[in-house]
């Protein structure tokens, strides 16, 4: 059904008016010195359209970072599951190109049997509209080798920044109700047509494999260095603040939490993001910790991103966006490991 | 069955801590439904002798200190290290720092004498601790946490990653990109990162992770090209009395 549409610059404002009216609209804003995060706006003004990758990606409005599953009543064993209903609509605009590939990986994870209902409620209501980067953010992104430089769908609209307009992919129904509804939009011309092409092939120049393997062969790579030296030089670095996986937009291992009311009978189970970095994560009673070592620990975030999902889900699960690079304390950098790991097999 | 009566003792210390609970608002009548407080210096003049559970504010710093602290553990069923002069040690751990009889003889001058004075420890260097509510003051949701799990008899874990984790769920800015050193990848998470959220780097208060990275934090020093006297200064503002853990006593251990 894919259709291609225009919407004016000076529209923009507009048009998250317009969005504003009918749903909560959260979009990239600037926070602080060098950081952005998704919040919500009213309109057009406080957004920003060239933000490198959020704090937190967008899977916070899917997975929210503290959710209630369950209410308990410990005197007549009873645990009542909490299935809300009653999310609102919301509109996220301005997701990039590696964060819709995160959202996509999300679904097809959630989606599995057994399915985690909140996520696909949430998912329902869920409007999406993903905003293409004509360059680089910053040089932590992988994004050409992980092959999320370009769209592949996973989203109900697609802003392209041309110099006057935005070039716009109407890709679902719901993304054509917006078009429809907000009447802002008219069809593209071949000016912006050809305008849409050069970019597109512009592009192609800039966005160039980051890495020394092809995209193909880094499972490979991944799956032949489960002793490589590397790990003991991230044990040696990594401080297990747990930084780089609670920003990854893939990451969705939890931690469940259960506390009383005062009446001590009474209480409510909840669901919180959790890392596989923490000192605990692997921990089982009697104190005997599966990973205690941060190298090990390290090693197995890198191999749910390039090895297990292969096998589990036949795909990567990095989504090249660089996050876990840009905030890691010790300065870990998947890209420099990626070539360290690729040097010591060659 | 009576409700469970509960004293408050102060040692070392500003009785901030205690001021939370006093200052806890409308919740502090639901606490107040669940526990019958016997004694409370800071808002009540009644003292009890018969209490289930102790909470101890303040760290160990006079031998008379460590009599009465022996004593309190005797009675109660359940003791609760509260706020970080009683769980790590906390402020009153910069004596520490110094010679015992010359910071005696500069604090007391020539009444010195009167003052009799031992290295500062935590609650549980001394006698064993069932619960620890940590932080300079104490976090209030956690606080009521740690007291429902003690009403309840199972025990409370405290988190044992750094704040960083909360910090990043909360989605703030890092410190570090600001160009500020922050004690948050090495402090023990549990207070929501409630300084960071409100503009304030973390001091540390909670104490360190028991598995503290040193190699992996002096890289980071070196990185943002920060002297490591800096950091160490301000780890020992909260965290010095840690030196006082023994083999027999580990932090935490007993949680």
């Amino acid at each position: 059904m894919t259709k291609s549409v225009i919407l004016k610059k000076t529209e923009l404002n507009h048009f998250i008016e317009a969005l504003a009216r009918s749903a909560a609209v959260v979009a990239p804003i600037a926070k602080g010195v060098k950081s952005f995060a998704f919040e919500e706006v009213r309109d057009g003004k406080t957004l920003s359209l060239k933000y490198i990758p959020t704090i937190l990606p967008p899977k916070k409005y899917f997975m929210p970072q503290r959710e209630k599953i369950q209410e308990f009543d410990r005197k007549a064993f009873r645990w009542t599951p909490v299935k809300e209903n009653g999310f609102e609509k919301l509109v996220i605009f301005g997701v990039h190109t590696c964060d819709l590939s995160g959202i996509q990986f999300l679904n097809q994870v959630m989606g599995e049997d057994p399915k985690d209902v909140n996520y696909l409620a949430r998912m329902e209501k869920i409007t999406v509209i993903g905003l293409e980067c004509n360059d680089y953010c910053d040089s932590y992104a992988s994004c050409a080798v992980m092959k999320t430089h370009l769209p592949s769908g996973g989203y109900d609209l697609f802003f392209t920044e041309l110099a006057g307009s935005f070039f716009v992919d109407v890709a679902t129904p719901k993304g054509e109700a917006i078009v429809k509804g907000t009447g802002l939009f008219k069809d593209a011309g071949e000016v912006e047509k050809k305008e849409f092409e050069n970019l597109r092939a512009k592009k192609e120049k800039i966005f160039r494999q980051e890495v020394k393997p092809a995209n193909e062969n880094l499972k490979g790579i991944f799956a032949r260095s489960f002793r490589s030296e590397v790990w003991d030089d991230l044990d040696r670095r990594c401080v297990a603040c747990g930084n780089c996986t609670n920003v990854c937009p893939t990451c969705y291992c939890f931690d469940i939490r259960d506390e009383m009311d005062l009446n001590l009978t009474t209480g409510a189970r909840t669901r919180v993001w959790d890392s596989c970095q923490n000192e605990e994560f692997a921990k089982v009673a009697g104190g005997e910790n599966f990973r205690g070592k941060r190298g090990a620990r390290q090693r197995h975030r890198y191999m749910r991103k390039f090895n297990y999902p292969v096998d589990r889900f036949q795909r990567y699960s990095c989504t090249g966006c660089g996050r876990c690079s840009r905030t890691c304390m010790a300065k870990i950098n998947l890209k420099e490991t990626i070539d360290t790991l690729a040097e010591a097999l060659s | 069955m009576g409700k469970v009566r509960v004293a408050f003792f102060d040692f070392a210390c500003c009785e901030g801590c205690q001021l939370q609970v006093a200052n806890m608002g409308e919740s502090l009548l639901d606490v107040l439904g669940a526990i019958d407080v016997v004694e409370f210096r800071e808002v009540m003049s009644e003292k009890s002798n018969d209490y289930d559970v102790a909470v101890i504010e303040g760290s160990i710093t006079t031998p008379h200190a460590v009599e009465r602290i022996k004593e309190i553990r005797k009675t109660a069923k359940i003791l609760i290290a509260y706020g970080s002069c009683a769980t790590i040690g906390g402020v009153n751990g910069m004596k520490n720092n110094f010679d015992l009889s010359d910071i005696r003889n500069y604090v007391y001058q020539d009444k010195a004498r009167f003052f009799e004075t031992i290295p500062t420890r935590a609650v549980h260097q001394v006698v064993p601790v069932d619960y620890f509510v940590h932080g300079c003051p104490v976090y209030l949701p956690e606080f009521v946490k740690v007291l429902k799990c003690a009403l309840a008899g199972i025990p409370y874990r405290v988190p044992d990653s750094a704040v960083c984790t909360e910090c990043k769920l909360n989605e703030n800015e890092c410190m570090y990109d600001k160009g500020i050193t922050c004690l948050g990848p090495v402090t023990r998470a549990g207070c929501n990162s409630w300084c960071v959220n409100n503009g304030n780097i973390c001091y540390g208060c909670r104490g360190m992770v028991t598995n503290p990275a040193e190699n992996g934090a002096k890289d980071i020093l070196e990185k943002y090209q920060i002297p490591l006297e800096w950091v160490e200064n301000k780890m020992n503002m909260y965290n010095k009395a840690r030196e006082q853990d023994t083999e027999r006593n580990p932090d935490g251990k007993k949680c």
